[in-house]
Parts: C-alpha cells; sequence; structure tokens
C-alpha cells in the first residue's frame, strides 16, 4: 500500500533532512539568499516603511538621532570628563553612526526568526532571509544616516578629505562582519531567548571596549598588553578607519584608512559568515519546532 | 479503505515519525537549561509526536484527521506542508503544490493591506509577475474597500480574517490542506469563504481537513482517519469514524469521572 506507485513519479518528496555536508549546507544557504532577493528586498523595504511612521517628524529621526547621542557623548567626555580632543563632536560622530549601524542590525537581526515565529509554522521559506533583512534593512539606514554626516561637516569644513570616498570599502568590511554575528545570534536566540536580553548590555561595553569614544593613537600608549587584546577585537580597525577617513590626524588633515586592518578583518568575517551559516543551515530544521 | 476515485495516489506518507526534541524545543530559557545540565533531571528529553504513521490520500480523497488536542493532527499536516521535516519515513505528494490554509500569514500591521499582499506572496514563493496578478482578485474578493491601502493595524479583526482568507485562498493548489479554517467573519463573509473553499475543494486533487467540527467532517468528507498519540487508531468512512472517536471521548470520561469519584472518596492521607 505505501510502495512508491511505479507509474507515478511524485513531485515532492519530504523526507529526514540528512546530516549534510558543510559545504553541501554553505552552498545552498547562499542559494537560498541568491533566489529569494525579492523577498529580502521586500521585508527591507517593509521595515524601513516601519521605522518612525508613528512619529511626528517620521524619518528625520533617522538623522536626528544620531546627532542628539552625539550632544551627550559631547556633554559627558569634553565637559564632566574634561578631555581636550580637537572637534570632539566629529571625533565621536565619526563612531556614533557606524556603531549605531552595528548594533540596531544585531538587535533586530537577534530577533528576526523569533519575530516572525507564526509564519514559520504556516508558511514553509528559507529562514535564512529573515536575518539578511534584518543587516540589510539596518545598512540602509547608515546610508541615510550619512546626511547628518554631511551636516556636521558644515561645521568642520577643514575636515573634509578625500579619503571620505572610502566610506563605502569600509563600510563593505562592516556588513560582512555584521552578517557573520547577525546570523549566527538569529539561530542562537531561537532556542534561547535570554540572547536578545543579554545582547543590549553586550553590545554597549563592546563599544565602550571598541576605540569609539577614545582612540588607541591617544590612549593605552603605556600598556601595549591591554592594547594588544583590545585590537583582537574585529570592529577595532573598522572604527579607527572611519575616524582616519572622516575626522583625520588630531591636527587636521585626513588619513587613509587601516588598510591591513580592515583586510584582516573581512577575512576572519568570511570565515565568520561561512561558520554562521552552516550553525543555521544545521539549527534550521527545528525552528518550526521550537516557535 | 474508501476511493472515491482509482486514479492513483495523490499523497504516500510511508511510516512517518516526528520526533521533538524536549530539551532543545520545549521554550527554554538559558537559566532552565543550566538547572536542568546541573540537576541531571531524569525528565523525558524526547517525544514522538508521531510515530510508524503511514497512510494514502487518494486522487479525490477529502479526508478528515480527527482526534483529540495533542494527538499529533496538526503534527501531520505540518509535516505534509514541508514546514516540519520527517525524523523518519517520508511523505511523497503527487501534486505541484501544496498549501497550508492558515489566516495570518505573513500580516505585518504597519503595512497596508496592499504591501501585506505583496510581502505573503513572496514568502510563498509566488513569482512576482503571478502576484501582481492576482492583486486585483485578492482585493476584490477581500472587500474591504478603502482600508486595503491603510495599515492593518488599523483594521477590525474581521478585516483581517477576511484580507488573510483571500491571501490564502487565491493560489489554486493541487494538494489543499486546511487546519480548521471554516468560515470566518460576519455572514456574509462567511456564506462567500464557503463557496470558495468548496471551489478549492472541488480543484484540488486532494483534501485533507485537520478540524473538531464533526457535522463537517460526516457531510464534506468521504474519508475519516482517527489519531491519537500519534497513531491511527480508525481509517474509513467518516460516519464510522466519528462513531468511533465519539465512542472513546465517552469511555474516557468515564474512566475519568470514575478515578475522580475515586480520588474524592478516598481517606485523605
Amino acid at each position: 500500500m505505501t510502495a512508491p506507485s511505479a507509474e507515478l513519479k511524485p513531485a515532492i518528496v519530504h523526507v529526514p533532512s540528512r546530516r549534510r555536508g558543510p559545504v553541501e549546507l554553505v552552498l545552498e544557504g547562499v542559494a537560498e539568499i541568491l533566489s529569494r532577493q525579492r523577498l529580502i528586498r521586500y521585508m527591507i523595504g517593509a521595515n524601513l516603511k516601519r521605522t518612525h511612521t508613528d512619529t511626528a517628524l517620521g524619518q528625520l529621526w533617522w538623522v536626528l538621532d544620531p546627532l542628539f547621542l552625539m550632544g551627550i557623548y559631547v556633554v559627558l567626555v569634553q565637559i564632566i570628563f574634561n578631555v581636550g580632543t580637537p572637534d570632539y563632536p566629529l571625533f565621536i560622530f565619526a563612531a556614533i553612526l557606524p556603531w549605531k549601524w552595528f548594533s540596531i542590525a544585531l538587535g533586530t537581526a537577534a530577533g528576526s526568526v523569533t519575530a516572525r515565529e507564526g509564519l514559520i509554522r504556516q508558511v514553509q521559506f528559507p529562514k535564512l532571509v529573515l536575518p539578511v533583512a534584518a543587516v540589510g534593512s539596518a545598512t540602509i539606514n547608515f546610508a541615510i544616516s550619512l546626511i547628518a554626516l554631511a551636516l556636521m561637516y558644515l561645521l568642520f569644513l577643514d575636515r573634509v578629505s578625500p579619503w571620505l570616498l572610502a566610506i563605502p570599502l569600509i563600510a563593505v568590511v562592516q556588513f560582512v562582519f555584521s552578517l557573520a554575528v547577525a546570523i549566527g545570534l538569529a539561530a542562537v536566540n531561537t532556542f534561547y531567548r535570554d540572547v536578545q536580553n543579554l545582547l543590549g548590555h553586550f553590545v554597549r561595553l563592546w563599544f565602550y571596549a571598541s576605540p569609539g569614544l577614545w582612540s588607541f593613537r591617544d590612549h593605552l600608549q603605556d600598556s601595549p598588553q591591554l592594547r594588544t587584546i583590545l585590537q583582537l577585537n574585529p570592529m577595532a580597525p573598522i572604527l579607527e578607519s572611519y575616524r582616519n577617513v572622516i575626522y583625520g590626524a588630531t591636527e587636521g588633515g585626513g588619513l587613509p584608512p587601516d588598510f591591513i586592518g580592515l583586510g584582516w578583518v573581512l577575512g576572519v568575517s568570511l570565515v565568520f559568515v561561512t561558520i554562521a551559516i552552516i550553525l543555521f543551515k544545521r539549527m534550521e530544521p527545528a525552528f518550526a519546532k521550537v516557535v | 479503505m474508501p476511493r472515491s476515485s482509482d486514479a492513483g495516489p495523490a499523497i504516500e506518507v510511508h511510516d512517518l515519525g516526528i520526533r521533538y526534541n524536549l530539551r532543545l524545543t520545549r521554550r527554554t530559557t538559558l537559566k532552565q537549561s543550566l538547572v536542568g545540565m546541573l540537576r541531571h533531571e531524569g525528565v523525558e528529553t524526547e517525544f514522538w509526536a508521531v510515530r510508524n504513521l503511514s497512510f494514502n490520500v487518494m486522487h479525490g480523497d477529502n479526508l478528515a484527521l480527527i482526534g483529540p488536542n495533542g494527538a499529533g493532527k496538526t503534527t501531520i499536516l505540518l509535516a505534509l506542508a514541508g514546514i516540519l521535516s520527517p525524523t523518519e519515513g517520508e511523505v511523497r505528494l503527487y501534486g505541484k503544490s501544496s498549501t497550508l490554509l492558515t489566516i495570518g500569514a505573513g500580516f505585518d500591521g504597519d503595512l497596508t493591506g496592499r504591501d501585506n499582499i505583496t510581502l505573503a506572496g513572496a514568502f510563498l514563493g509566488i513569482p512576482h509577475q503571478v502576484m501582481a496578478e492576482l492583486m486585483p482578485s485578492i482585493v476584490e474578493f477581500a472587500d474591504i474597500g478603502p482600508f486595503i491601502d491603510a495599515p492593518l493595524r488599523t483594521y477590525s479583526t474581521g478585516m483581517r480574517a477576511r484580507l488573510g482568507f483571500s491571501i490564502a485562498t487565491s493560489i489554486t493548489p493541487d494538494i489543499l490542506l486546511l487546519d480548521e479554517v471554516l468560515g470566518t467573519g460576519d455572514q456574509s463573509f462567511k456564506a462567500k469563504s464557503q463557496a470558495r473553499i468548496r471551489e478549492l475543494v472541488s480543484t484540488a486533487k486532494a483534501v485533507i481537513v485537520v478540524t473538531h467540527d464533526l457535522g463537517y467532517v460526516t457531510e464534506n468528507c468521504n474519508r475519516a482517519i482517527l489519531v491519537e498519540k500519534g497513531t491511527i487508531i480508525h481509517d474509513g468512512e467518516p460516519s464510522a469514524t466519528v462513531e468511533i472517536y465519539r465512542e472513546r471521548v465517552k469511555e474516557r470520561k468515564l474512566t475519568l469521572e470514575s478515578e475522580a469519584h475515586r480520588f474524592a472518596t478516598a481517606p485523605a492521607k
């Protein structure tokens, strides 16, 4: 009765998911992302429409938000702690913009699978699109917030440098690194929802440990060990590079990004993305059973 | 086994087993699983929602899965839809598509009704062109007027249900999987939606419905399977299966009552 019928061939066969090799999983994951580009685009569009539509100033908040954050840090660091870095607003602005991108990408990606739990039990689709779309939305958000950077330059015209054109290059490295962390977090958070709660605090701590409000050039000259440890942070070369091209040298004048550091981070991130996709794809069959 | 047609099978389920790993799939928090690890708790970590399940669905079958809550009916349906992959055995579908009809797929409160239709189509993997062609008929069937261009969060429950139903039934699948979605909204829409369901049922090669509405089963289905604890208790004519189900429910109620009685009259320790 249950033998396969000889004359007909089934169109779809569901069998137990074999334990597939890592190469197969990665290829499948990449193929899924590529074949569902339209879905990813729609989701990014939906996210962009969603953010801030319920506020009076709407999308203007994308520009205002980093400016306010910068104001707080300027008061905190320059007035309360009395640190005398010249043009400090631009100095930290160079870190605030990319960090905001990073933290929003991780925050939304971590909950991206659990947020769609209803859908996951109704429709069969590659779940990998969820964290990818989350990182994609945050990236567009970052691109728009560069308007705020343009506004900042009205005050610091003398710090405009041709190296600014290297921002997209640094952003590509950051994108790949964010994607790796985001995919991993989305998978793990499905089983341990604490991840999402811990993440906000962890990312904040990570920011303080990264050269955002301070720089390696000005600090830690006398503690090389701590400096070495902190420089293992993949976000360190990224933030230092942004600062080089946006703020430049302390006394003025643009600097090139840290090409060697960025190269390393890109290489490591590509390895991480591969590992994250394998992890995600391994866990994916169980998603519908948890959510 | 009653067959309404001998055109061959639409679905073959062979020795299907679906296992839940409770350690992972229970909504765990880190604390719970750490505590569990420390205590080496002797709780069951595995649960077979269905096991050793085999049945065929023939062309033209309109099959109902009935049984108590937690019997594994929905798990079977999710396995047929490919949403849950089998732990053991296999499911063979002889049709180009199988759709699980559930209301609310892809819904996003901040998007307009129209945007939600597009998004749902993308999630379902329906080609963009096809979805664009379907759009007018989906909008028309939902019949929610200018609200179609308003964000979904402004919708009433009834309007949401209408849109969901309209999206879900816009594509005509070969194999139709229904999870208790018969008749939503007000009276006029109920009539309209039931007519649509009948239309889908008549065009589909096979229909499988999970329901607690035993009246629907005897009226509309040509076959019913009683599932309990993940195994098939009876497979046959709807009226016979429903009868057996009712008997078993009555029996269980009696045992429960006598147990309750014993418990109530037992001397307190």
